[in-house]
């Protein structure tokens, strides 16, 4: 294609955007509208991911054992723990460490327990412990499962935080489901709402089309300025969604971190949220990349049937 | 230029109606350079002949040659260089009303991918080849309906093609408006191009003494060849009539617009070869 064609093209589907200007805006406010809604959806599915990525991350199992263990078995134990599918680190906990964790927690009251502090003190009622945590907490009852396999009777207590896990994969499958359902419902509504708005303005140059069939114009440089028209619109939605989005999620990331909270549960989500700098690129690429295909399938859409001549 | 072999044209019936024969038993051949009426009353078939030879519409049986095209082949995508080879004109004009006079030629070009540069030699040519010059910066409400025609005319010979068609050109106009267009159509035809005037004027047909095909009830019902008109002298009958008044615009050779001449040349040959089919976009 020539030069003068493109710009010609170009300045044509400008042209058809300025003069529908009304229906230009609509068109763009409903794709900005889909492009919110479904940002938004996106960047709480990553959220939640990370939060449960976070939190199975922290998700330990408590093996407690039997004083009876013998210091062979414990390394034996270690090893096949270690070697366990889904196991992301193990600690083993002597019995004397218990006690110095628990004086620990205990603060300026630490000193209660002085008695049964010490190596191989006889008197310690604190158990042996492994502690364990998972990669996937989904797959966490397994887990624990084949390791209560391997110590048999040495374990005498096995704490699990299994319903925790369990409640926060079904949150995260959730929202991954919600997620997308939205994206995909919003995308044909975006793509409908578009290829409305092209096929006014199709409608309302219905006789130059003909006019362009009849002097031997091809379907393809016919349709170009109506593509150049939806992709632009597109576009711009994209560029506004990501605004409005982005805008919003800094401002979010801002006050998470500025606020000075005691709430557990805060603090936790502060050291697992996306940071605004990681989300902003993908954001604003995938906005307006989607907002164009978007556009530019409404388009294909609505024209066809006006090129039968 | 133009063959009809044995062409039928059935539209499909929808539902209960039944199926319409448009054209049938159809066999004619326009050569090159002839001036040729097609005349029938409506729904005596002559918008389907049209349609036809433009492949809005592909022949239910038989075979339609136009400039080298055989339609019944001819794929999708070559049907927009068939029609660079056809300049068409209707009745109602087919102006867009927010050019100029100016923009609606230049039109044709731009949406066929012609360079900028060449556009602004072309237009001016066929404008002053239709005599509205002056009037290239007018909208067409600003034109009369003689004048606007003329705007079609000079798109339609945008191109250069080997082929007008003029569907009813002069019927929304004044009649003494539709003797000038008859008459640079005719100017056009003595250079070289073949005219195809469809109507259903039976005298505007008459009047100029051409080739006369009559369609009726979908067929062709009479082919009455073109005669000389009996009280002039055939060396009078030769020469169009806007030349003797000074005015004919079909004559680019004329030493009176030299300048005229020098740009039109060059763009025929080019165009010629885009209608067979050796450009693409």
């Amino acid at each position: 294609m020539k030069w003068s064609s493109f710009q010609y093209l170009v300045k044509q589907g400008w042209h058809s955007m300025v003069a529908n200007r009304l229906m230009t805006l609509a068109s763009m406010g409903v794709l900005t509208a889909c492009l919110f809604i479904t940002g938004v959806a996106a960047l709480l599915s990553l959220n939640v991911n990370s939060f449960v990525d976070y939190l199975g991350s922290k998700n330990e199992v408590v093996f407690f054992l039997e004083d009876t263990a013998t210091d062979e078995q414990v390394q034996a134990l270690a090893a096949q723990i270690d070697a366990t599918d889904n196991v992301a680190a193990s600690t083993y906990i002597s019995k004397a460490q218990a006690v110095e964790e628990m004086r620990q927690d205990l603060g300026e009251n630490s000193d209660l327990l002085d008695s049964f502090a010490g190596e191989d003190n006889p008197s310690n009622p604190l158990p042996a412990s492994f502690r364990v945590s998972v990669e996937d907490p989904a797959l966490m009852d397994q887990t624990v499962q084949t390791i209560r396999s391997y110590g048999g009777d040495l374990f005498y207590r096995v704490e699990a935080p299994s319903e925790l896990g369990d409640a926060m994969v079904t949150v995260r499958r959730v929202a991954n489901l919600v997620g997308w359902g939205l994206v995909a419902v919003l995308g044909v509504v975006s793509v409908v709402v578009i290829s409305n708005t092209i096929k006014l303005t199709v409608f309302a140059r219905r006789k130059e089309i003909n006019i362009m069939k009849f002097v031997g114009a091809t379907n393809a440089f016919i349709r170009l300025p109506f593509f150049v028209e939806g992709m632009t619109v597109g576009a711009l939605a994209g560029v506004l969604a990501t605004a409005l989005v982005g805008g919003g999620y800094y401002a979010m990331d801002r006050s998470f971190h500025a606020a000075d909270s005691y709430s557990v549960l805060l603090v936790e989500f502060q050291q697992c949220m996306i940071p605004f700098s990681a989300v902003i690129l993908p954001l604003a690429g995938g906005f307006i990349l989607f907002g164009m295909f978007i556009g530019g399938m409404g388009c294909a859409a609505s024209i066809r049937r006006h090129l039968k001549v | 230029m133009i063959r009809f072999e044995n062409v039928k044209k059935v539209y499909p019936g929808t539902g209960k109606s039944p199926d319409i024969v448009a054209l049938q038993n159809v066999n004619l051949h326009i050569g090159k350079g002839e001036f040729v009426f097609v005349l029938g009353h409506s729904g005596a078939g002559k918008s389907t002949f049209l349609k036809l030879i433009l492949r809005e519409e592909a022949a239910t049986e038989g075979r339609v040659i136009v400039n080298g095209w055989d339609l019944s082949t001819i794929k999708n995508r070559e049907i927009p260089y068939l029609r660079r080879g056809l300049g068409v004109v209707f009745q109602d004009f087919r102006l867009i009303p927010t050019m100029t006079a100016y923009e609606n030629v230049a039109f044709a070009m731009r949406v066929t991918n012609i360079p900028e540069k060449q556009i602004k030699r072309r237009v001016p040519y066929v404008l002053n080849l239709v005599g509205l010059r002056d009037k290239a910066y007018s909208l067409p409400q600003e034109l009369s309906g003689g004048e606007q025609q003329r705007i079609a005319l000079a798109r339609a010979l945008v191109h250069s093609p080997p082929i007008i068609i003029a569907d009813e050109p002069t019927g929304n106009i004044d009649p003494e408006l539709g003797v000038e267009i008859m008459e640079l159509l005719q100017a056009i035809n003595t250079v070289g191009t073949t005219v195809v005037v469809v109507t259903h004027e039976r005298d505007l047909a008459l009047r100029f003494h051409k080739r006369v095909i009559t369609i009726d009830h979908g067929e062709v019902v009479a082919d009455a060849p073109a005669a000389p008109r009996r009280r002039r002298t055939p060396a009078e009958a030769a020469a169009p009539t806007a030349a003797q008044r000074g005015s004919a615009p079909g004559q680019p050779a004329r030493p009176a617009r030299p300048a005229a001449a020098r740009t039109g040349r060059p763009a025929a040959p080019r165009h010629t070869g885009a209608a067979k089919g050796g450009e693409q976009p």
